[in-house]
């Protein structure tokens, strides 16, 4: 029972984290909450069994469309349903617009991929084992990422771009740094890592367009648990949060496990409301 | 204005032409039967299947020359597997179009809200959704089911636990979803009366990605079978493959759906499909010689000139499609298009052939589907959308 809770657990906790550090590099260079992030999770497996189980591509080209996909749809997010409302960010009609966006693409997934579960692809040919792909592939995943925005940010030109308009974008716009490029290129980057998180995780949760709000919604909690655009904060609270849930599952079982889980994430909040490793912020009233 | 008796006696002509000339015309008009099936939307692959049987039927109905001379013609709105469009559908069926007789919702959570909308209207309607509420000859008395009811779905599986497979402790679990919780409601207490002890039962979130707590916990209680009651085919595989990872052979028992060709591609190993009995219908099932009967030998040889994919659904979704119009069909030669004269006759209807199964209706009666003909399958005996009967069947 504990192998199975952690095994299970820590797995579609990286999934979930994957799809908060979505939420996260996309809110980093825009301070909006774009709600397309569970829909890119939905997309990355939707794809990865379009391309490798329908068309027969192999793994790798498969994978890599998969991506480019997630980044584009991660770019006509920025462009559709994101730099329209930018300049009226206080009347939050983000929540709106990629909700509908997000909602678009669910049910246009719905008509022309299936409305039933499909199959995702086996990725490795290799045996069935305790510690088996359908496991480490998210834990590889989200390791990945953690270590490549690490880099990304930290050692890299761009990356500093990038952390500059999270900063504070008038300041960098003001130096010259082109924030409209950076915005593009961060959800682009979010749409991969979506998708990403979609793919590596396509074994356990299939290819399903209802997906989308599942991931929207349990993706949400990490970031809000982590605090909002922390990634180490979502990467330990969507670990946290897919333990206790594969836990739940096995102490209370059915539908209480959800409920078990919605329980502890208010109490938290209500201790905590800036997060596991937030802290409040003053503001001038 | 003064008329000259030329004038008085074209307009005379004129008159009498246009009156007689009327009802000839309307003679050769096309009687509308409305149709309601899902054709888009989650739950739309029945919907599908279905449609496919009721265009091949209404294309005979016609090149046969129609009913009595007039060609049916099919008055579709797609209800989108949404019970809000299902209504408006049929409010338009009815009061746009005035239709004649309406075939469908396909689905039950679509039907719930469009049996009393079409009884205020006063329009026969033939639907072949379970949910035994959806027929009621005192308050709906125009609404006629050409399918089995949830209690005789549910009874053939229980009764296929119970007293074949002789499995006296059962698990017995749903999604949550209305369908699975209403399910589990009434067939746990069917099962009780069966003499079975109900060691699990548990509504589970269709969209968690592992079930393996679920079965664990069936197993530690005892279960000798497992019945699930569910559409959703991730989850039925879920437990499916679950079952085969923990090597723990106990039958699954239930929902048609654990038959479908999706369910084979989602599951891990094919010989995991084993051991697993679905619903089903004897009169489009093979018999342990693997033969169907001579009926349904020509509807499928009717099927495959049509050129109609079976590979991709199920026979009896097909076959009950091509039943309906045939049935309404038969009931308007027979008495025409008048609402009343329409239910009168299926009330008296007794035995209507159908490749489905024989419909008989009373008055007191407007479930038509025998119980009898509602039997288990072997899953994994899949071909052409038709599944061979479970052991334990006499052919």
């Amino acid at each position: 029972m504990v192998q199975s809770i952690i095994l299970t657990g820590v797995a579609i906790g990286c999934v979930y984290a994957l799809i908060a550090i979505t939420y996260n590099v996309m809110f980093s260079a825009s301070r909006v909450f774009s709600f397309t992030a569970g829909t890119l999770g939905m997309l990355g497996g939707v794809f990865g069994s379009l391309f490798i189980s329908r068309m027969g591509l192999p793994v790798a080209i498969g994978f890599l469309l998969a991506l480019a996909g997630g980044a584009i749809f991660g770019v006509v997010t920025e462009i559709v349903a994101v730099r329209p409302v930018l300049k009226s960010l206080e009347q939050h009609l983000y929540v709106l617009s990629t909700l509908a966006l997000a909602l678009m693409v669910q049910q246009f997934t719905a008509i022309e991929f299936s409305t039933e579960q499909q199959p995702f692809p086996r990725l490795l040919d290799l045996p069935r084992v305790d510690f088996d792909q359908l496991f480490w592939l998210p834990m590889l995943a989200c390791a990945f990422v953690i270590v490549g925005l690490e880099l990304l940010y930290r050692h890299t030109l761009i990356g500093h771009a990038f952390l500059a308009i999270a900063e504070d974008n008038y300041a960098a716009r003001a130096l010259g740094l082109p924030e409209r490029g950076l915005r593009m290129a961060s959800f682009a980057i979010a749409g991969g890592i979506g998708a990403l998180a979609g793919f590596a995780g396509g074994e356990m949760l299939l290819a399903f367009f209802a997906n989308a709000p599942t991931l929207t919604f349990y993706g949400f909690v990490p970031v809000a648990l982590g605090g909002m655009g922390n990634n180490r904060g979502a990467v330990v609270a969507g670990l946290l949060l897919g333990l206790f849930q594969q836990a739940a599952n096995f102490l209370v079982g059915g539908i209480f496990a959800s409920v078990a889980v919605f329980t502890v994430f208010i109490i938290f909040l209500l201790a905590r409301p800036d997060g596991l490793v937030g802290s409040a912020v003053g503001r001038r009233v | 204005m003064s008329m000259t008796r030329r004038q008085a006696l074209a307009s005379g002509a004129a008159v009498l032409a246009t009156t007689i000339a009327r009802p000839a015309i309307a003679a050769k008009e096309p009687i509308q039967v409305g149709y309601l099936p899902a054709l888009t939307g989650p739950s739309s692959s029945t919907g599908i299947g279905i449609n496919r049987g009721i265009q091949l039927a209404v294309q005979e109905i016609n090149a046969a020359g129609g009913i009595d001379g007039r060609q049916m013609e099919l008055i579709t709105r797609d209800t989108q597997s949404d019970p809000t469009k299902a209504v408006n559908g049929a409010a338009e069926l009815t009061r746009g179009q005035k239709v004649s007789c309406v075939f469908g919702p396909v689905n039950s959570g679509e039907s719930l809200a469009v049996v009393p909308l079409l009884a205020r209207t006063n329009t026969p309607q033939v639907h072949p959704c379970w949910v035994d509420t959806l027929t009621d000859p005192q308050k709906y008395p125009m609404c006629f089911r050409n399918a089995p009811t949830n209690q005789q779905i549910g009874g053939a599986a229980n009764r296929y636990v119970v007293e074949v497979l002789k499995r006296k402790k059962v698990a017995v679990i749903s999604d949550t979803t209305g369908y699975g919780t209403a399910s589990v409601n009434a067939y746990v207490p069917m099962l009780k009366e069966k003499g079975a002890e109900v060691v699990y039962q548990g509504n589970v979130d269709a969209a968690n990605p592992d079930v393996k707590p679920e079965l664990l916990r069936m197993q530690s209680a005892g279960a000798e079978a497992i019945m699930p009651w569910s559409v959703n085919a991730g989850f039925l595989s879920r437990i499916i493959n679950t079952r085969g990872q923990m090597g723990w052979d106990v039958p699954i028992v239930g929902q048609t759906t654990l038959g479908i060709g999706l369910i084979a591609g989602l599951l891990e190993k094919h010989e995991y499909w084993a051991n697993v009995y679905p619903n089903n219908f004897r009169p489009v099932c093979f018999d342990g010689g693997g033969k169907l009967t001579d009926r349904t030998n020509g509807f499928l040889d009717r099927l495959k000139s049509a050129k109609i994919e079976m590979g991709d659904t199920l026979l009896w979704w097909i076959a009950l499609g091509y039943d309906s119009p045939r049935m309404i069909a038969e009931a308007m030669k027979a008495v025409g298009t008048e609402p009343d004269k329409i239910v009168g006759y299926l009330n008296q209807l007794k035995n209507f052939p159908g490749v489905y199964g024989d419909i008989s209706f009373t008055p007191e009666r407007h479930n038509g589907y025998p119980d009898e003909q509602v039997v288990m399958v072997e899953a994994n005996s899949l071909k052409d959308g038709a599944f061979k009967l479970a052991p334990g069947y006499s052919s």
